[in-house]
């Protein structure tokens, strides 16, 4: 299974000299399955890149949303696939009592937002709601759940053999709570991350920012450790950086998650901060463990 | 097997044991993050009915902290707490008001008295909430009120 990050940017795209390492695109992650079949992982602009870096022969493209902010959108009416005929896309995200998937997202895909309208685009273009159980895409197995984050928003995991990649980016599990007291089930996105190989989760916030931003639906980087200790995440990457952070500032974080990690007794390799077009190659089987849980 | 913790033990093909958690509805896990914060006395069932927390306040009407109870079913809850009506007599399971919000979807209010772990009565007043999602019924909450003229101990809270 092959993960390839186009989009770590959070809220709205961040381009400049100051980002140039991390990007400055909205969230967007590629996975190639092990059959071969394609998902993206939300539509920020950094699907736009996603989309030119496809062949143009015809294509089935499964796009899993977490939600419908418009940073994990907004990519959609550039996607180049979605343009040619040839292509099928299935797009997924979760129900609303409010309006279909289809006409949530046709607010943004139709005028004056946009040029074109959902009738309009030329590829077989489909939407589901995320069933409750899991359900399979390709080689996979799929599960979303619903996270703590501001209107209806899902988390996925997708396991593959023996490889399980957890998507949470944007995440505030320790809204209200002490993730580092709570029991396992009580925890928001638990399920989804436990013993995952990877997790990708949001991590916007540093932990002397987040006192002003309580509610806002998004992590500190403690959050995020903890979050990843209780769920024994093999490998944890911080996403959705906050557009205000520069690289040179988001160095010293990944410094601090590192080093806290390996005070939490892990190994501080396998805490970093995900960087555009950084790619991973999920292990067969889990290598580092995760801290243990301290008594 | 269930365990108290919430996990679950499944047995794999090769024999090898792996657990893995249930995870509890987000709607819940949420009514729980806010009712923690709460000083009033607040309670937390699920869809089955099951109580699954109380916050701090409550457990000092009740003189025990959730901690210390942890989830309890209807029968076992009865045994401890009441509630009873008026005449001091227990009062169904099928008519209390939480009952009545996970069961019928809509609120519920009432007049009851709960007994605290040292055999005090406490005169309250509760109403009961619904807990309604895209998924269905996720459960109910609960908010306890002193009655005002009648309970001086709760009042104190």
């Amino acid at each position: 299974v092959k993960v390839k990050l186009w989009g770590t940017r959070g809220s709205i795209p961040a381009p400049g000299p100051e980002t140039i390492r991390y990007g400055g695109n909205t969230s967007c992650v590629g996975v190639t399955l092990s059959d071969g079949s394609l998902l993206a992982l939300d539509a920020g602009t950094g699907i736009r890149c996603l989309g030119l870096a496809l062949p143009e022969e015809p294509t089935r493209l499964h796009i899993l949303l977490t939600h419908l902010h418009l940073d994990h959108i907004q990519g959609l009416v550039f996607f180049a696939p979605a343009f040619r005929p040839q292509t099928e896309i299935v797009i997924w995200g979760p129900a609303s009592p409010e309006a279909s998937l289809r006409d949530r997202i046709a607010r943004y895909v139709s005028a004056p937002l946009s040029p074109v309208e959902v009738r309009e685009l030329p590829c077989d273009v489909s939407f589901r709601h995320c069933p409750e159980t899991e359900w399979e895409i390709g080689s996979a197995r799929i599960r979303a759940a619903s996270v703590a984050h501001r209107g209806p928003t899902l988390g996925y995991r997708i396991d593959d053999g023996d490889s399980s990649l957890t998507y949470i980016p944007d995440h505030e599990p320790a809204l209200g709570a002490d993730i580092d007291e709570l029991e396992e089930d009580w925890i928001s996105g638990f399920a989804l991350a436990q013993d995952t190989s990877l997790l990708i989760h949001d991590g916007q916030y540093t932990d002397a920012e987040y006192p002003g931003h309580v509610g806002w639906g998004h992590s500190a980087l403690g959050h995020t450790l903890s979050f990843a200790r209780r769920t024994g995440a093999r490998r944890t990457v911080l996403f959705h950086h906050d557009p205000l952070h520069s690289d040179d500032l988001l160095d010293e974080v990944a410094d601090e998650a590192g080093r806290r990690w390996a005070e939490l007794g892990g190994d501080s390799a396998a805490v970093e901060l995900g960087a555009e077009r950084t790619e991973y190659e999920l292990p067969a089987r889990a290598a580092a463990p995760a801290p243990a849980t301290p008594a | 097997v269930r365990r108290k913790s919430g996990r679950f033990w499944a047995a794999l093909e090769w024999g090898t044991k792996v657990s893995f958690v249930t995870q509890r509805p987000l709607e819940l896990i949420l009514a729980r993050n806010l009712m923690s914060a709460l000083s009033t006395p607040a309670f937390l069932v699920d869809e089955g009915g099951l109580l699954v927390f109380y916050n701090e306040a409550a457990g000092m009407l009740l003189g025990k902290r959730f901690e210390e109870l942890g989830a309890v079913g209807p029968l076992e809850w009865g045994s401890l707490f009441g509630p009873f009506d008026e005449n001091g007599e227990p009062i169904p399971y099928d008519e209390l008001p939480l009952v009545t919000a996970v069961r019928a979807g809509r609120p519920a209010h009432a007049e009851l008295t709960v007994r605290s772990t040292d055999g005090a009565q406490h005169e309250v007043e509760v109403s009961a909430l619904p807990i309604l999602t895209a998924h269905g019924s996720q459960g109910a909450i609960a908010v306890f009120w002193p009655s005002q003229a009648k309970d001086k101990g709760a009042a104190a809270l």
